[in-house]
């Protein structure tokens, strides 16, 4: 009886809870696989999508090449966070560090290759991860989130070496100085913290919120973004977007941006950053907005720009956010189409 | 050659003078003496190898000779000379005659020389000719050969039984096993003989069996009269028996005289009765079926054409009673083809499907014998008087109350494709203006009534199907029910929700705090065109979800300050597909899910996991449940919006909520999820 009960619904709530479920569909993350033409998007439901960008580029590219060549479930939270190595798809979202194989994502076979954990304190919620960071030299992992540490991973062995305290909040993100092995990571405390990779240590913190030129208290404290070039670092998020001198710790442009940035980057002679609202931010250096374009989702949470040497004619900037479209931008100028879940 | 020639007329002219060489005299001298003398036979003799020689000391000698009579004549002196040349000159003349004999010898050798090689050439031809007869005919033979390989013989093409089955059941006068063993053109013919013996038998049986045929179809033939002539008698039995039944008034013949009746029904109708007393029996004891109508009416369909005539003028005549007084313009014609063309056959089918809480959905199942679809009217009547809600007022009005059953089944415009066709000559535009009046349409009736229309193909051969009938009854039968307790179930809330009250029931408290302090203040409906017009609702809008056979309410959460506006779709699919809620927040500034990505979390709490709202089967409780859970999370909402340090004075909503965390991730989505025993909130 209960069966027929079951049998008897109809077939409209397949479809009207998938329509729902596009509808509040997020992207928090992007990666670009090591060949350069495919790219892995992860949403709020813990799924990856694998786009051939190549094939959505081509000149004969249909509908359907917008569409994920495969779709699998990765997590049980959300994906917010993945990094490619060479042959590696690593995502993370719930607590958990997993790693995927491309050659076989790419062969529709998605089975996990491993999945790690690091060792956390509390128990009642498992912490989030927010970054991942790779360090190729020493091929090092490094995982930032919920429980307020930078955990290593060392990626030939799998084990965790050490974790650094310091912050007092989550942590959004994480960068590398890639000359002097030096990471930075920004969180919801406000503050940007610099640790040096040999000796595992604190080397400064600039808490933004606290300079003025920076700071906007009705958005709160929170750096939710950060990228860093030599000497310079940006950084963003509650407090206006700003260009940092890192010797001097003294802000050296704030961008007029009023929506809060989540996603910064350096690109040759600009900054490229997006956040609360449809566009993508060009900046120059001086702090003059050189080019707003807009995208399809109401607000955006990840910029990728394909630099793969591998595949000169996918290189694209991908943007995604609120919504279950990937905007692909062919020259920083307009987006050219959109990829869809 | 030329030189050569000089050279030998030179010495002819000496010889004529009479000057022999001395030694050549000698010997021709000697053989002349020997025997007759034959120069062909001297050929022989001679060695050409000397003769060469010869000739070259002669020639050199003559040289000599040439010179010194040069010499000597270049010299002067006249006598002396004279006589030595003369010497000289007859010196050279015998030279000479060497040479001619010579000459001749070389002729004859090379007359021989051709002679012999004529000869060997002539045998060499008759040789090859000969190797060239004896080719041909080495190839005449080898083509015989293979043409006799080659040659078919027709019993290669037949099917012979295998060598094992040959041996083992052919007769041994046939296989003569010891003979044909070794030799395989013997085996062949008696495997062929084998063969012709198995055919001949064969045929022998098909044979017979034709005669057998033939028997038994007279046989059949004999026994069918038999049949034939038996019919009639046990018809006379059966009307005799009639009169004794009635008398007895059997339970079979009540059932009986309603199939009687329905024996009237138009196909279609038939076959949706049968099939519903069948699940009424088998399955559901709440199902009443009856058939509603004149007995009378129908059977007059069915009378020959001029009776049906009648019939027309007598409904032309009621109709011309309608409309007496006007004037018979071609309008009035086509309206009167247009009533003609939807008239319902006189019987319906009436089916009363009753729920456990004594509701009972009243349906009416008409048949549209012009347009050949069904229609259905249905009714709901409640146990208790019902208090009617402004805001619930189509919940249960019969023109919605069983829209989209099946996914966008409407029931608006015709399933029979062939119908548009017929509406184009009467100018019908839809049916969609007609159907208040003759009853939805819809898909499933069309399906219960065993109809089954072809999407491509207009065209009038449409048979019933019981089958097709059967296979839709039970699903039908429980969408049905379920269709009427969630409106019922709906029809209460909306009471509720009117008055500002969320009527959460005990066995779903477990799913919310205890403490809720935002509260519901308004419950209203609105119509489709202002729900599209909201700012906030594109989204929904876009994604196709906002479709005209959806009911659309606007329900306003209120805490403090903050109000919360809430558009609400209700598909006609309720509950198991959930309403869907579009949020705007009025406090500090107008906040959407374009701009607040916890407005987006909120309302994804509520349309996407809907699932654990939905509290004890079959969920009726869900939108119910849904408000409330807006209400707490604009309690979370408020009360974990980080607090500006720059502002002075308390927090407007200070955090009584108990959460591990305020934000989460990159969206700093905050703790929306409530952990029942516990009481905390976390994030999903």
């Amino acid at each position: 009886m209960e069966r027929a009960a079951q049998q008897a619904v109809p077939l409209g709530q397949m479809e009207v809870f998938q329509a729902l479920q596009r509808l509040h569909m997020t992207i928090f993350s992007q990666s670009v696989s090591p060949c350069g033409k495919f790219l892995a998007a992860g949403n709020n439901y813990g799924q990856i999508a694998i786009f051939s960008l190549s094939a959505a580029l081509s000149s004969e590219a249909k509908e359907e090449s917008k569409k994920p060549m495969v779709t699998f479930q990765a997590h049980d939270g959300p994906v917010y966070s993945m990094v490619s190595t060479d042959r590696h798809l690593l995502s993370a979202g719930d607590g958990e560090v997993k790693a995927w194989l491309w050659a076989e994502i790419l062969k529709k076979g998605c089975k996990e290759l491993w999945r790690r954990q690091p060792p956390y304190r509390t128990s009642l919620e498992v912490p989030e991860i927010n970054a991942l960071l790779l360090v190729p030299k020493e091929n090092l992992l490094i995982l930032a989130g919920g429980d307020c540490q930078l955990h290593a991973m060392d990626l030939e062995t799998g084990t965790f070496m050490w974790a650094l305290r310091g912050h007092t909040d989550y942590i959004h993100c994480l960068a590398l100085r890639e000359r002097s092995p030096e990471v930075l990571s920004g969180g919801e405390d406000g503050a940007v913290r610099l640790w040096d990779l040999r000796t595992a240590k604190e080397v400064q913190t600039i808490e933004v919120y606290k300079h003025e030129e920076c700071s906007r208290p009705h958005n709160g404290r929170w750096i939710g973004c950060l990228a860093t070039d030599s000497d310079w670092m940006v950084c963003g998020g509650g407090p206006a977007l700003t260009l940092w001198h890192l010797r001097s710790s003294t802000p050296t442009t704030v961008f007029p941006m009023r929506a809060p940035q989540k996603h910064v980057t350096f690109y040759q002679d600009l900054i490229l950053s997006a956040g609360q609202g449809r566009c993508v931010n060009q900046w120059q250096l001086s702090g003059e907005l050189k080019a707003q374009v807009p995208g399809s989702s109401p607000g955006l949470l990840s910029l990728s720009l394909n630099q793969q040497p591998a595949a000169p004619e996918c290189k694209v900037l991908t943007a995604a956010g609120n919504s279950c479209r990937v905007d692909v931008f062919t020259n920083l100028g307009y987006r050219a189409f959109s990829l869809s879940f | 050659m030329s030189s050569e020639s000089s050279k030998k007329r030179k010495p002819k002219v000496i010889r004529s003078d009479g000057a022999p060489a001395e030694g050549k005299r000698t010997r021709s001298d000697t053989e002349q003496e020997g025997k007759y003398y034959s120069e062909e036979a001297e050929v022989d003799l001679r060695d050409p190898g000397r003769d060469y020689e010869l000739y070259k000391y002669t020639c050199q000698e003559l040289q000599r000779l040439m010179a010194e009579i040069q010499d000597l004549k270049s010299r002067g002196g006249k006598d002396a000379q004279a006589v030595e040349i003369e010497d000289r000159r007859i010196q050279s003349c015998v030279h000479f005659m060497t040479l001619k004999k010579l000459n001749r010898l070389a002729h004859i050798r090379l007359k021989k020389g051709r002679d012999q090689t004529h000869e060997a050439k002539q045998k060499v031809d008759a040789y090859h000719l000969q190797l060239q007869n004896l080719l041909y005919e080495v190839m005449h033979l080898q083509k015989e050969i293979t043409k006799c390989l080659e040659f078919k013989s027709k019993h290669e093409e037949i099917d012979l039984v295998s060598l094992e089955e040959f041996y083992k059941e052919a007769p041994p006068d046939i296989s003569k096993a010891e003979v044909t063993m070794g030799d395989p053109h013997q085996q062949t013919l008696a495997r062929l003989d084998w063969e012709l013996e198995q055919r001949k038998r064969l045929a022998e049986k098909y044979r017979e069996c034709l005669s057998n045929k033939e028997k038994i179809l007279k046989e059949i033939e004999v026994k069918k009269e038999y049949l034939s002539s038996l019919q009639p008698r046990l018809n006379s039995i059966m009307q005799a028996s009639l009169p004794v039944q009635e008398y007895l008034f059997m339970p079979f013949d009540q059932a009986h005289k309603q199939y009687e009746t329905a024996r009237h029904l138009p196909p279609p109708l038939y076959v949706l009765f049968v099939q519903a007393t069948a699940y009424g029996q088998a399955c559901d004891k709440m199902l009443s079926v009856a058939i509603e109508g004149s007995v009378d009416e129908a059977k007059a369909l069915f009378k020959p054409p001029e009776d049906s005539q009648d019939d027309e003028s007598d409904s032309d005549a009621e109709e011309e009673q309608t409309t007496k007084r006007r004037r018979p313009t071609l309008g009035v014609q086509l309206d009167d083809k247009r009533k003609e063309m939807l008239k319902r056959h006189p019987l319906s089918v009436l089916l009363d499907l009753k729920c456990k809480d004594d509701s009972v959905l009243h349906l009416t199942f008409y048949y549209l014998m012009n347009l050949n679809i069904m229609t259905v009217k249905a009714r709901v009547t409640t146990a208790t008087e019902l208090i009617t809600p402004i805001s619930a007022g189509d919940l249960l009005s019969p023109d919605s109350v069983l829209s989209c059953l099946y996914p966008g089944d409407h029931g608006k415009k015709t399933p029979n494709p062939a119908n548009q066709y017929q509406f184009d000559k009467v100018g019908i535009l839809t049916l969609r203006d007609y159907v208040l009046d003759l009853g939805h349409p819809y898909l499933w009736v069309q399906k219960l009534g065993g109809l089954h229309f072809p999407k491509e193909q207009p065209q009038h051969t449409v048979i019933t199907d019981h089958s097709l009938s059967a296979s839709h009854m039970e699903t039908t039968m429980k969408l049905l029910k379920t269709r009427v307790q969630s409106r019922l179930a709906l029809h209460k809330q909306f009471a509720s929700l009117e008055h500002g009250i969320v009527p959460v029931t005990s066995d779903c408290h477990y799913l919310f705090p205890a403490k809720v302090v935002s509260r519901l203040v308004k419950w209203v409906t609105i119509a489709h065109e202002d729900y599209t017009e909201l700012h906030f609702t594109k989204d929904i809008v876009e994604a196709g979800l906002a479709g005209d056979t959806n009911l659309y309410y606007m329900a306003l959460v209120e805490r403090g300050t903050a109000k919360l506006q809430a558009a609400v779709v209700l598909n006609p699919g309720y509950s198991s597909i959930p309403p869907i809620f579009q949020l705007c927040l009025n406090w500090k500034g107008e906040k959407t899910n374009n701009n607040d990505d916890n407005i987006r979390a909120m309302e994804s709490e509520v349309n996407v996991c809907y699932k654990e709202l939905c509290g004890p089967r079959p969920g009726h409780q869900l939108l119910t449940n849904q408000l409330q859970r807006l209400c707490v999370l604009l309690d979370v909402y408020l009360e974990t919006e980080s607090h500006d340090d720059s502002v002075e004075g308390p927090k407007e909503f200070p955090q009584e909520k108990m959460c591990l965390r305020l934000f989460r991730g990159p969206s700093r989505i905050k703790p929306f999820k409530y952990n029942h025993p516990q009481g905390f909130f976390s994030h999903r």
